[in-house]
């Protein structure tokens, strides 16, 4: 039967071409919209890491004085991020910034090229998974003797080093000479959840170097740097031992023993502290958040994109009450062939299906439409408005989305319509032929 | 076969109550093909429409092949309607889009027929009427004769037991009417139990029974000795007995 109901639908289309369009034009364009917002929703809430989220968690101390900020900070200062590391109770774990170099190679026909350049312990590329093309992360050893070691990332190598395998080779950083021991494979999670500080959109970096080389380095944050105090900062020295925060630090935890240990151990860490001086707040405390929690707690998705959502689906709607109208103007007009089916035995389960599948396929042929409308508009965004590309590619789970929705929007607007239609009484219309 | 008792039906509008059929009474047994005339507005096409179950009836009892009537479900009395009845409008009542085959098959479509067996029937309905050779052409490619016969073959297509028409002649010419008819005819001695409605004095007296609806109640009926028919079935004239209106009943 419902082969029947898609003939009948399909023939009926094709009688009234102009109006089927329209409706197909109305549920698109609601649809397109919608997709648009959502697609642009959903890239921004994507959880990049995946399965391990769960079990990767950001650290926040609660370090500053009283009377100054209200609320945990999202970083931390570097004296923590460096004792932090001597507890025992993490898998892995890493403190980190966020620098840059001027990067210069042994060929001097090689334009020097400033980059990002992320300042890390070893765990993190095991932390974060992050795949190897050529070597590996620098030994543990490194982590607390420095040695001019770096792992650069598939793209820098390729510009540099034309995409051979460049493990050994030399790589100069602010003039410095390093080591090169890794090439890590593409690899962008979006958002770039392991430092949302500094643009929680933008790509990963392509120089990573050990923490262990900050102080005798003296990196400088291109990161955020927040203080809740004046203090003097002339020297790398009084730098590293302020109560600016500017390190990120992340532990991975693998069940809950593990993390109701590190949070003792961390709440022994701050009374420690406190004797020292520090931690001023008489409930100060620290937090951890795994993935999907740090991206609620850094508002990722911003408010202005539910609103958005919101707001499309509102328009999506009146596209809808539009097509009500234009459904019930067809179906009416369709009285009297109706009224003929209903006398030879349809009954008006069967009339209703009929309509239904009929509003179905406008919806479907919408949707299918709406995606096109989507694509565009989205392309139009990155080029126009240079929003991220993470989020203007349209996600695969968009393709079944779209018609989905359209189908079931279209639908709820064809109920009333068609139940109008299989309610009437067909004698009615039987006489006025 | 169908038998009604005290059937009324009021049509209520916003400022009239019409009462279309007043303790109407009527039984028509097995076979009969039956005229029906009457006055415009009498309610007649009211009456049919009853009788197919494309409306229902506001006080009184209707049996049809032994089934009550009143209070069935819309499913229910579409199956009915679907396999035991066939309808044949004045208006002829094609569906424009759908060429001949494809009309006819409509019915069959809602009983769930398979292919091979829709397309059995099709071509044995419109070959009863004569058309099979133009199953691919639209309604507008005919004459209205030739669309009456085909809804004859969609009313048939369905092997109903009960054929209603509502003046199936009345926007025909004589001679197309005349054909219409001869196919009622062959049809009725087939075995299928015809119920029509008609204008048309001429035809109404080719029926073996004749009632007359006036104001909404049979007033007059007739037996129609006139044909052959009643001679082959002599258990019609039993059939006239009807109870509630043997007053009325004329010779
Ligand atoms: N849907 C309706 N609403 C209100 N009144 C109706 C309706 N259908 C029929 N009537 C009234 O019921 C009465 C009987 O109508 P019906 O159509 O049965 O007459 P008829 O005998 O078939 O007439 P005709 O020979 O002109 O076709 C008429 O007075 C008509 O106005
Ligand atoms: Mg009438």
């Amino acid at each position: 039967m419902f082969f029947y109901y898609l003939d009948l639908a399909w023939r009926s289309i094709k009688k009234t071409p102009f109006l089927s369009l329209l409706m197909v034009l109305a549920i698109s364009i609601g649809i397109g919209i919608t997709i648009t917002t959502l697609n642009i929703y959903q890239m921004a809430s994507i959880n990049p890491a995946g399965e391990r989220s769960s079990k990767l968690f950001e650290v926040r101390l609660w370090s500053q004085g009283i009377d100054t900020w209200s609320r945990l900070n999202q970083q931390i200062t570097y004296q923590d991020g460096f004792n932090l590391r001597k507890s025992p109770v993490p898998v892995r774990q890493t403190p980190m910034f966020m620098t840059g170099f001027a990067v210069q190679t042994d060929d001097p026909e090689f334009t020097p090229v400033l980059e990002n350049a992320r300042v890390t312990d070893r765990d993190f590329f095991g932390l974060f998974s992050v795949p190897f093309l050529y070597g590996g992360a620098w030994d543990k050893q490194v982590d607390s003797e420095p040695a001019y070691q770096v792992v650069i990332s598939e793209e820098l190598n390729k510009q540099v080093f034309a995409g051979e395998n460049s493990v050994g080779k030399t790589l100069y950083l602010n003039r410095k000479p390093y080591q090169i021991v890794g090439v890590t494979k593409t690899w962008n999670p979006s958002p770039k959840y392991y430092d949302v500080n500094n643009g929680a959109f933008n790509d990963a970096e392509k120089i990573f170097v050990p923490y262990s080389l900050a102080p005798t380095e003296e990196y400088q944050s291109w990161g955020n740097n927040q203080s809740w105090r004046n203090e003097p900062m002339d020297t790398y020295a009084q730098r590293l031992a302020s109560e600016a925060h500017w390190n990120q630090y992340w532990v991975e935890l693998d069940n809950p023993e593990q993390i109701r240990a590190y949070e003792e151990w961390l709440a022994n860490y701050i009374e420690q502290q406190k004797l020292l001086g520090r931690f001023e707040m008489p409930d100060a405390k620290a937090e951890i958040a795994d993935v999907a929690q740090w991206l609620k707690v850094n508002k990722v998705v911003p408010e202005d994109n539910k609103i958005l959502v919101g707001l499309s689906a509102l328009f999506l709607i009146v596209c809808l009450v539009n097509m009500l109208g234009l459904l019930l103007a067809k179906f009416l007009k369709r009285a009297p062939e109706i009224g003929v089916r209903r006398a030879i035995g349809a009954s008006q389960t069967q009339i209703f299906s009929q309509h239904m599948v009929e509003v179905g396929l406008i919806g479907f042929c919408g949707g299918v439409l709406g995606l096109l409308w989507a694509w565009g508009s989205l392309s139009l965004l990155s080029a126009h408005f240079e929003l991220e590309d993470a989020l203007t590619q349209l996600g695969y789970s968009m393709w079944v989305l779209a018609p989905s929705i359209a189908i079931i929007a279209a639908l709820l607007a064809g109920i009333y319509p068609a139940w109008r239609i299989c309610s009437t009484n067909p004698s009615v219309h039987l006489k006025s032929q | 076969m169908l038998s009604m008792k005290n059937i009324s039906k009021v049509f209520k509008t916003d400022l009239v109550e019409t009462h279309a059929l007043r303790e109407f009474n009527l039984e028509v047994n097995e076979g009969e093909f039956v005229a029906v005339t009457g006055p415009s507005g009498s309610g007649k096409t009211t009456f049919l429409n009853i009788a197919g179950l494309l409306e229902g009836f506001t006080q009184g009892d209707y049996f049809l092949d032994g089934v009550n009537i009143s209070n069935l479900s819309d499913n229910k009395s579409a199956a009915i309607r679907n396999e035991k009845i066939g309808f044949i409008f004045q208006g002829f009542n094609l569906i424009p889009d759908l060429n001949l085959a494809e009309n006819v098959e409509v019915p069959l479509r809602y009983r769930g027929f398979n292919a091979k067996e829709r397309k059995r029937r099709v071509q044995h309905a419109l070959e009863q009427v004569g058309l099979a050779a133009r199953m691919k052409h639209l309604p507008s490619q005919l004459s209205g004769g030739q669309q009456q016969r085909v809804a004859i073959a969609r009313a048939l297509a369905g092997e109903p037991r009960f054929l209603l028409a509502d003046e199936p002649t009345g926007n025909l010419d004589s001679m197309m009417a005349r054909q219409v008819m001869e196919l009622l005819e062959e049809i009725n001695k087939a075995g299928t139990t015809i119920i029509m409605v008609t204008h048309d004095p001429e035809l109404a007296r080719r029926a073996q029974r004749n009632i007359q609806i006036v104001d909404g109640q049979v007033c007059d009926f007739t037996m129609y000795q006139g044909g052959e028919r009643t001679i082959e079935k002599p258990h019609l004239v039993t059939g006239s007995q009807e109870p509630s209106n043997q007053d009325k009943v004329a010779s």
